[in-house]
């Protein structure tokens, strides 16, 4: 149907900035207004709790202040650590049961929908019912690895080097059927006439895989660990739930440090510093990964 | 028709009827405080509507509600340490015309709980809120475990001394520890529930009751905010290292994220001889012994000094409120001696001293007499209007040091300090 029937007297143009104009209103009014008034936030000593106290111009002061604070770049190597991890476990274990899920099997779809079901569940379900699967007395996690192995009572939460595993493996069980979704729309794009020709080339299965399947889902596996990356990067609930952050500081991710500056002790003009510093690390980072999985897709 | 005009009439009379909203931690005395309001009602006729927040959240939710001049709650019960930001920022009614006028005195209330919970500045004549619910840190004990005579006797032997309420906090870790791992009636038991929580307050009021028996000060007497000597003096450091001591040798395992809810819940669950918890859930804790538990209480043991953290509350009158009237019905009615008697008896924790000084109060209860010691002694953490930024700092470096095991004590005070300079800088008070 010609849209111009319709819309009579409307341009193709105005009829395009009516459909897009709500949204561009909205994106406006929930992102880059906020985005604007944060980074002219960074520029004060404001603070959102003391009312009736105006805030001063104080220019880069809370940009320095956050960039020399130890306690910050602790955090920020806790949430790499994090992320790190996480990215590769996802990636491994992701593409291992993509590449299962593609043969045909009895059963595939049911392991499936099994395995995507930790992804429908909320981030602070998880992180609550985890910190019971996690208890050291009565935890079916300890009773599990212990079976395999006697460690013994062991508090993966409550112990400093055990706990920033703790969120990994969480995350993991989360969020590698994202993953792995992912891998599985690639490989299930590569067209089988590649691996026929293989076979009569006598290439073995393991080249089959460097040289076919590898290349064909990289810029699929690419992608998901973008959008892993980004997420994990601002990860909050899941791990507030598990681990308050604690103990210590040791899984205190830069998310929940700058919620716990912004909204508990209300240096907003410093955490506004922060969060445009983060701001631009990860879109910084966005954008060079972006150009490298371009590079990689043009091969 | 005429059904349907009726009950719609009758519903537009009852949302019309005088109401308003009183905002509290959700917990044991709000219940009984929801019971004692029942005869407000009957008398005044005006409803009282409770919102009760799980204490995890409570800071959080009802100081964002007064930051942004919220119209949620006519009465607000809050925490002892938020009336410097009631009073500043202009959140709380001041009540002192108010008690003029109805003839209400803060000398019928204990003179600890009027300077901790109404006053700002502290100890003076301004008055911001009513005491309310008198609370500290105490500790309850599996008095059952401790008659046995072959525990007796084994520990006597082994500390020289009996066991029973300890003396100090040298003792109580030796109890503890000889609870830690031991099996009583086949089971594993250990030696304390102590708090260790991260996120709100739990770890700083656990760690301070150490500090303030060690002798512990925040700042210069003679000099405001002057805290170099003296909130990481020796003794102060020495405190928060027994208490990770304490942490170390006779926490349950997992008890890294502990407030008061898992204290409970390690106590009622027989895994724990010891509890750190607040007077407010002794009433509990004594009604649900069965099965052989019988609980004894005790406040907080000194060592170098008698001392006990404040807990308790204060009840206020929201500034933003458009039933401020109503609200100070409440205040009027909540005041009467006989009234607070009652709050007393039903699970609350008054601070009237009709209440407090009648002859049969000691005895009322087994935990009535380590009320009554505990808040001759108590000591607050600061009541600045920037109290959550000075409390966050401290929770994160003393969990850190006692559950994180990072670092040392006195680097963790010193931290504490380095970031407490600078809030009272920001404040304009350095």
């Amino acid at each position: 149907m010609n849209v111009k029937k319709k819309f009579k007297g409307l341009s193709d143009k105005a009829v395009g900035w009516l459909f897009i104009g709500p949204t561009v209103l909205l994106l406006l009014a929930i992102n880059i207004y906020p985005l604007v008034y944060a980074i002219k936030m960074s520029f004060t000593n404001f603070y959102a709790n003391k009312i009736g106290r105006e805030p001063q111009f104080v220019g880069l002061k809370n940009y320095i202040k956050v960039l020399n604070k130890e306690a910050i770049w602790e955090k920020m190597q806790v949430t790499a650590s994090f992320m790190f991890w996480t990215l590769l476990l996802q990636a491994i274990i992701g593409l291992g049961l993509a590449l299962l899920l593609n043969r045909k099997f009895k059963g595939n779809e049911l392991l499936t929908t099994l395995i995507v079901l930790p992804m429908m569940l909320s981030p602070a379900v998880v992180g609550v019912f985890w910190t019971y699967l996690y208890n050291p007395q009565v935890g079916l996690f300890n009773y599990v690895v212990n079976f395999f192995y006697d460690l013994g009572s062991f508090d993966m939460i409550g112990s400093s080097t055990l706990a920033p595993w703790a969120i990994v493996i969480v995350d993991t069980w989360m969020w590698t059927p994202f993953t792995m979704l992912i891998c599985l729309a690639g490989l299930r794009s590569v067209p089988n006439y590649l691996y026929e020709a293989a076979e009569v080339d006598r290439a073995s299965k393991w080249q089959q895989f460097i040289y076919i399947t590898l290349p064909s889902v990289l810029p699929f596996l690419l992608l998901a660990l973008l959008f892993r990356g980004i997420e994990n990067f601002k990860m909050f609930d899941m791990v507030v739930e598990l681990t308050s952050g604690g103990p210590g500081s040791a899984t205190e991710l830069a998310s929940i440090n700058l919620k716990r500056e912004a909204f508990e002790k209300w240096k907003t003009g410093y955490s506004s510093a922060f969060a445009v510093i983060l701001f631009v690390t990860i879109f910084g980072f966005g954008n060079v990964y972006v150009k490298v999985m371009n590079k990689i897709k043009e091969r | 028709m005429i059904l349907l005009f009726v009950s719609l009439f009758s519903f537009s009379v009852n949302s019309n009827a005088k109401s308003i909203t009183l905002g509290w931690a959700a917990w044991d005395p709000a219940n009984a405080l929801q019971e004692l309001t029942k005869e407000f009602t009957a008398e005044t006729g005006i409803e009282v509507n409770f919102e009760f927040v799980p204490w995890p959240n409570f800071a959080d939710r009802m100081l964002n509600e007064l930051n942004n001049k919220g119209k949620t709650f006519d009465l607000l019960i809050g925490d002892s340490q938020w009336i410097g930001a009631g009073a500043v920022y202009g959140h709380y009614v001041k009540l002192n015309d108010f008690f003029d006028k109805e003839g209400i005195s803060m000398s019928d209330f204990s003179p600890a709980t009027v300077y901790a919970y109404s006053t700002w500045p502290k100890g003076s004549e301004n008055y911001y809120a009513l005491p309310a619910m008198g609370d500290a840190l105490a500790w309850a004990y599996r008095k059952d475990w401790f008659d046995r005579p072959e525990l007796k006797s084994e520990f006597k032997k082994k500390h020289g001394y009996d066991l029973g309420v300890p003396a100090n906090w040298n003792q109580l870790h030796d109890m503890c520890k000889f609870f830690q791992g031991r099996e009583i009636d086949g089971q594993k038991r250990y030696g304390a529930a102590i708090n260790t929580e991260r996120g709100s307050e739990g770890i700083t009021m656990g760690v301070t009751a150490a500090m303030y028996a060690w002798g512990m000060e925040y700042e210069n007497p003679n000099k405001p905010y002057d805290m170099e000597g003296y909130f990481n003096s020796p003794q102060a450091v020495e405190a928060v290292e027994f208490y990770r001591k304490l942490y170390e040798d006779c926490a349950p395992p997992g008890h890294s994220d502990a407030y008061m809810v898992a204290n409970l819940d390690a106590y009622k669950s027989g895994q724990v001889a010891f509890q750190m918890n607040w007077y407010a859930f002794w009433p509990g804790v004594s009604k649900e012994d069965s099965d052989g538990r019988v609980s004894g209480f005790f406040a907080n043991p000194k060592q170098n000094v008698a001392a006990a953290t404040l807990g308790g509350q204060g009840i206020s009158v929201v500034k933003y409120s458009d039933k401020q009237d109503l609200a100070l019905e409440y205040i009027k009615w909540f005041a009467r001696p006989d009234v607070q008697q009652k709050w007393w008896d039903l699970g609350g924790y008054s601070c009237h001293n009709d209440v407090l000084n009648s002859p049969s109060f000691p005895t009322s209860t087994v935990y009535a007499q380590g009320f009554l010691d505990s808040m001759g002694i108590v000591k607050d953490f600061w009541q600045e209007p920037t109290f959550v930024e000075l409390m966050l700092p401290m929770q994160e470096a003393i969990h850190d040091y006692v559950v994180n095991g990072k670092g040392t004590a006195k680097e963790a005070l010193d931290k504490i300090i380095e970031e407490w300079v600078e809030v009272f800088e920001a404040d304009g008070k350095l």
